[in-house]
């Protein structure tokens, strides 16, 4: 128990306390925020596919749910934004828990049901049809709630959060069982552990931190299109981030966003035509070549990484 | 009593003194800060209005630069331009990026309403404005954000009242009574739908729509609808999707030998080169469109005309992959609301900028029409006559104004043979 | 309005069967999900494009240079890939994500040698074989034009990609079930560690079948310009989802299965257009779902699935 004090403390807090602090030598704080959205995003990928092993090609549905659940609140019910994040985050819960008979099928095929699911809540959402409840094809506009400062705020809790979810799972049985999920579920099951409850569990925590993301993210932007917080590159960056670092592990998913993303902005606003390719010839690299992500590489020498 | 007096003239006098100090203090060039889409959806509508804006600048600076009456004097500017890709979540940080890195003078938009909505926020956030250079999204334009105002195209909701306006006044005559028509279900045309539906519910004529659906902008599959449309029966169908949509849509009429007696769709007229290019010109001929500001000379009394400005234009970009069309206009005609903005702005504060850029409402016309603002810069003027395509014999694509009829150079052929 | 409806449907999902069988075959062998499927179907498109555009190529004679084309391509790019992929922890997984960069890379590449702007090609191109089909079978003189079926008019083109889907299944068939390559093939696809027991050289099967999937990939892509009404590089990635939707209607391995789950999507599809046309684009995802929760093996469904 004592490694979770240790890993709180050298790795949640420094990283809140370098985005907290961060602002105020760097004025992009939009740039900051999206940092930590992605970081969140990882580690919620991270839960879902490093715990237990179920890659969750459809997890923007949730990010999209929270933020819708948030601005619907605000948008018909004039909430203030703490209880609308509530709202918007139970809304990714309730979406999680009526995809869980999705948990029937395995591998490829949960993937492509969840990235269905996803896809079909999108056009739900964007119907005109339901105009009324969700504005439809046109998009969110809030106003009265616009405070990029205070919803900064709000994503350091989150990521706060987050990252502490994170560490325990890394570091308590819990998280153990998970993994012994992952690697044989028949075993996993003969040797005692409740394997439905606990993927369950895994998989509504995997939710609540996209859906807490969405919310966040909708009161930072305040004006979005159903395609922007539906997209499937939330989904693409966060796994790859993930991927890249490495799962399983705390600061895996954190190296990944904090490399990868930073590359994509550095070269993105230079060479920006062949931004597509580069990343996607560092993705296929990486498959190929770090299946298991930099941390692996660290492993290989017998460091233990949080 | 005369103390007074002479204090007050001599705080009057260093004030100015300094304040002269203070104006005399031009900057030494004037940060323009912009985004385009090199690439994704929104590319084709951007790349143009992006090099519209970059011939103005260029154009400006050959010139010494442009003249700021704030400190009488002209000065260069420097584009400062970001690429986002078509990408929303990227646009929003390079619109940070702009405004508290490069701390530019000036925040243009990129093309169209979806990646000009991230900037909207952001500018009124940190109190920038922004000229919205074509997003006509109406709910940018609300009293509460005095940082917008839009340049080159009318406000969505207002767009399409000359096409109304033509089947409730001259439909009549040529025997339109059932109009069908079918939309994607996006901000852009889902709002032109809307807007069509209340003027010709407002015109009270016996106009009736006899469909009247709405698809998903990703369709790319129209048999089915353009059978269902035929079974209506309509004298009339309009067809309100961006390009890929009319491309499609056309495309089906085509190869399934299905004729309407009138048809509408925006993009034959918005980007005329490229529906040329994927259909050739014998399916758009006779077809109603928008006639844009690159097919018609207005009488411009500031800056360029038409013509003058497509020379300069194909003598800078000819052969290039840029396609010439209303785009490239708007882009221009950006640089032109700018330009005289800034030669009556008393400073660069941007609130005075605003006033100056709403003080040319109703006076300011150039090559994309007349400049009209309401109170919250939503654009009411540079509105798009209608005309129908006529194919000449040469096979080159000519616009016949036939609405309104002040500015109307023939008679509509109807129904479409 | 049904009858045109419910034809409709049935000539539009030939088509989505065509576009299905290569990703059938792809996934019912290797378990490999290529998700840059769509993506290849766009560079078909853009072979066919672009033959017609500089050498006036009619596009009926690309169909056999874009399979054979694909095929080449595709052998050698199983064995870059595959085998180091199936080496590692989580293969199905780690396809699933490197066949989603390399559908970035095709993405990337084509976008920057062609721009982003849509290409067409004039719908008479296949018209014209379509009527010299119909002249000859019927005897009568067919004009280029669209062609009718029960009194409903069609687009010559849907008629010309329902036959060549109509044909691409009976090859499929035929190769799967009459060939000693088929009888292997499908040897590896009810397991593959058994058939390496076997002593069947299980790589050469996979990369024939991979170069084959995508073969009939680009097959169906030169179809797409008159199917999709223009095409661009971004097109893939609705495709590569659609035809998920189909296959796994269908079921794996079976391509009457695929024919099965096109006919079902297509005309599911036309129906939801005519009658509730919003909704249409949720189709295939609710499709996909309740089949995958309900009916996991497929509508034809032969077990080869563990759930």
């Amino acid at each position: 128990m004592h490694k979770l004090g240790r890993d709180v403390f050298l790795i949640l807090v420094p990283v809140v306390a370098a985005f907290a602090l961060l602002p105020s030598v760097y004025s992009n704080q939009l740039l900051l925020f999206n940092f930590i959205i992605f970081i969140v995003l990882a580690q919620g990928v991270n839960v879902i596919y490093g715990f237990t092993g179920y890659l969750p090609f459809g997890y923007v549905g949730f990010f999209g749910a929270g933020a819708y659940g948030f601005s619907l609140m605000v948008l018909h019910l004039q909430a203030p934004p703490f209880l609308a994040i509530v709202v918007g985050a139970s809304a990714a819960l309730v979406l999680a828990l009526m995809l869980t008979p999705l948990f029937r099928l395995s591998g490829a095929y949960f993937s492509i049901a969840n990235l269905a699911a996803a896809l079909a809540v999108l056009q739900i959402v964007a119907n005109p049809n339901l105009e009324d409840y969700t504005r439809g094809p046109y998009g969110i506009s809030l106003s009265g709630v616009f405070n990029p400062r205070l919803a900064y705020a709000a994503a350091l809790a989150v990521l706060a959060a987050t990252l502490f979810i994170v560490i325990f799972l890394r570091h308590s049985k819990f998280g153990l069982a998970l993994q012994a999920i992952r690697e044989d579920t028949i075993s996993a099951g003969m040797a005692g552990i409740n394997v439905v409850r606990e993927r369950v569990i895994a998989w509504l925590l995997s939710a609540l931190i996209a859906g807490l993301a969405g919310s966040v993210f909708a009161w930072y932007a305040s004006v979005f299109y159903p395609e922007t917080v539906f997209s499937g590159e939330f989904t693409i960056f966060a796994i790859v981030f993930a991927l890249f670092g490495g799962t399983a592990t705390v600061v895996g998913p954190i190296l990944g966003v904090v490399i990868l993303y930073g590359i994509y902005n550095a070269v993105g606003i230079s060479t920006p035509q062949y931004f597509q390719l580069i990343y996607g010839a560092l993705i296929v690299g990486l498959v190929l070549f770090l299946p298991n992500g930099l941390v692996s590489l660290v492993r290989r020498w017998g460091i233990d990484v949080p | 009593m005369f103390g007074k007096v002479r204090l007050g003239l001599s705080i009057a006098l260093l004030l100015s003194i300094f304040g002269a100090a203070y104006a005399a203090e031009a900057p030494k060039e004037i940060k323009l800060g912009t985004l385009y889409a090199s690439s994704g959806r929104f590319a084709s509508i951007s790349m143009p209005v992006h090099y519209g804006l970059k011939l103005w600048i260029e154009q400006k600076n050959a010139e010494g630069g442009v003249f700021i009456k704030a400190f009488n004097k002209k000065i260069p500017i420097t584009l400062v331009a970001y690429d986002d890709q078509s990408n929303t979540a990227t646009a929003a940080t390079l619109f940070n990026q702009l405004i508290t890195q490069d701390k530019v003078d000036l925040l243009v938009s990129d093309s169209g309403s979806v990646l000009t909505s991230v900037g909207v926020p952001i500018a009124r956030d940190n109190k920038m404005f922004l000229f919205d250079q074509t997003g006509t999204g109406s709910a940018f334009f609300t009293p509460d954000n005095p940082y917008i105002a839009l340049m080159s195209d009318p406000v969505s909701s207002v767009w399409p009242k000359p096409l109304a306006d033509f089947i409730t006044h001259d439909g009549k005559s040529l025997g339109i009574k059932r109009v069908a028509m079918l939309y994607s279900t996006n901000d852009f045309t889902g709002t032109q739908a809307t807007a069509v539906r209340k003027f010709i519910k407002e015109a009270g004529t016996d106009v009736e729509f006899v469909y009247d659906q709405g698809i998903p902008t990703d369709t790319t599959n129209y048999a089915v609808l353009i059978n269902n449309i035929r079974a209506a029966n309509p004298d009339a169908v309009i067809h309100l999707g961006y390009a890929p949509n009319d491309i499609a849509f056309i495309h089906s009429l085509e190869d399934g030998g299905v004729n309407f007696k009138f048809l509408f769709c925006i993009y034959p007229g918005l980007e005329t080169e490229l529906l040329e290019k994927n259909l050739g010109v014998k399916p758009l001929n006779y077809i109603f469109t928008y006639v844009t500001s690159s097919e018609i000379e207005y009488e411009p009394n500031f800056g360029m005309k038409l013509k003058e400005y497509k020379e300069l234009w194909n003598k800078k970009y000819a052969g290039g992959n840029v396609e010439f069309g209303f785009n490239s206009v708007a882009g221009y005609n950006t640089g032109l609301v700018i330009e005289k903005a800034l030669s009556v702005a008393e400073s660069l504060e941007q609130l005075e900028i605003r006033k100056a850029v709403f003080s040319l409402s109703g006076k300011l016309k150039t090559l994309d029409g007349t400049f009209e603002l309401d109170a919250n810069g939503a654009q009411l003027g540079m509105s798009t006559p209608i005309g129908q395509i006529s194919v000449d014999d040469h096979g080159h694509i000519k616009f016949v104004t036939v609405w309104p009829h002040d500015v109307a150079n023939g008679k509509p052929v109807y129904p479409r043979p | 309005m049904l009858t045109y409806t419910l034809l409709a449907g049935l000539l539009f999902g030939l088509y989505f069967t065509l576009i299905g069988l290569g990703l059938n075959l792809v996934f019912g062998v290797m378990r490999i999900v290529n998700l840059a499927h769509g993506d290849f179907l766009m560079l078909g498109a853009f072979l066919a494009f672009w033959l017609f555009s500089l050498f006036a190529i009619n596009p009926i004679p690309t169909i056999p240079v874009a399979f054979i084309v694909f095929l080449l391509v595709g052998f050698p790019l199983y064995y870059l890939i595959v085998p180091r992929l199936l080496r590692a922890k989580d293969p199905e997984m780690l396809s699933f994500i490197l066949f989603f960069g390399l559908s970035q890379v095709i993405q990337a590449l084509a976008t920057i040698l062609w721009g982003t702007s849509e290409r067409s090609i004039p719908g008479g191109q296949l018209g014209r074989a379509v009527a010299a089909i119909l002249s000859f079978v019927t005897g009568r003189t067919v004009e280029n034009g669209p062609v009718d079926i029960f009194g409903q008019s069609f687009p010559a083109a849907w008629v010309a990609s329902g036959i060549a889907s109509g044909i691409g299944v009976l090859l499929v068939y035929w190769y799967l079930y009459r060939t000693k390559l088929g009888y292997l093939t499908r040897a590896v696809m009810v397991s593959r560690d058994e058939a390496i027991a076997s002593g069947i050289d299980v790589d050469r099967i996979s990369a024939i079948a991979f170069g084959f999937g995508l073969g009939l990939a680009a097959v169906a892509g030169v179809f797409a310009p008159f199917l999709l009404g223009s095409i661009t590089p971004a097109m893939g990635a609705e495709v590569t989802i659609t035809s998920f939707a189909v296959i796994v209607i269908g079921s794996l391995g079976n391509p009457l299965g695929t024919l099965l789950g096109g006919l079902v999507y297509g005309i599911s599809y036309m129906f939801m257009q005519s009658y509730y046309s919003s909704w249409a684009n949720l189709l295939p995802y609710l499709l996909l779902i309740a089949v995958l929760l309900l009916r996991p093996s497929g509508l034809l469904g032969r077990q080869t699935r563990r759930a």
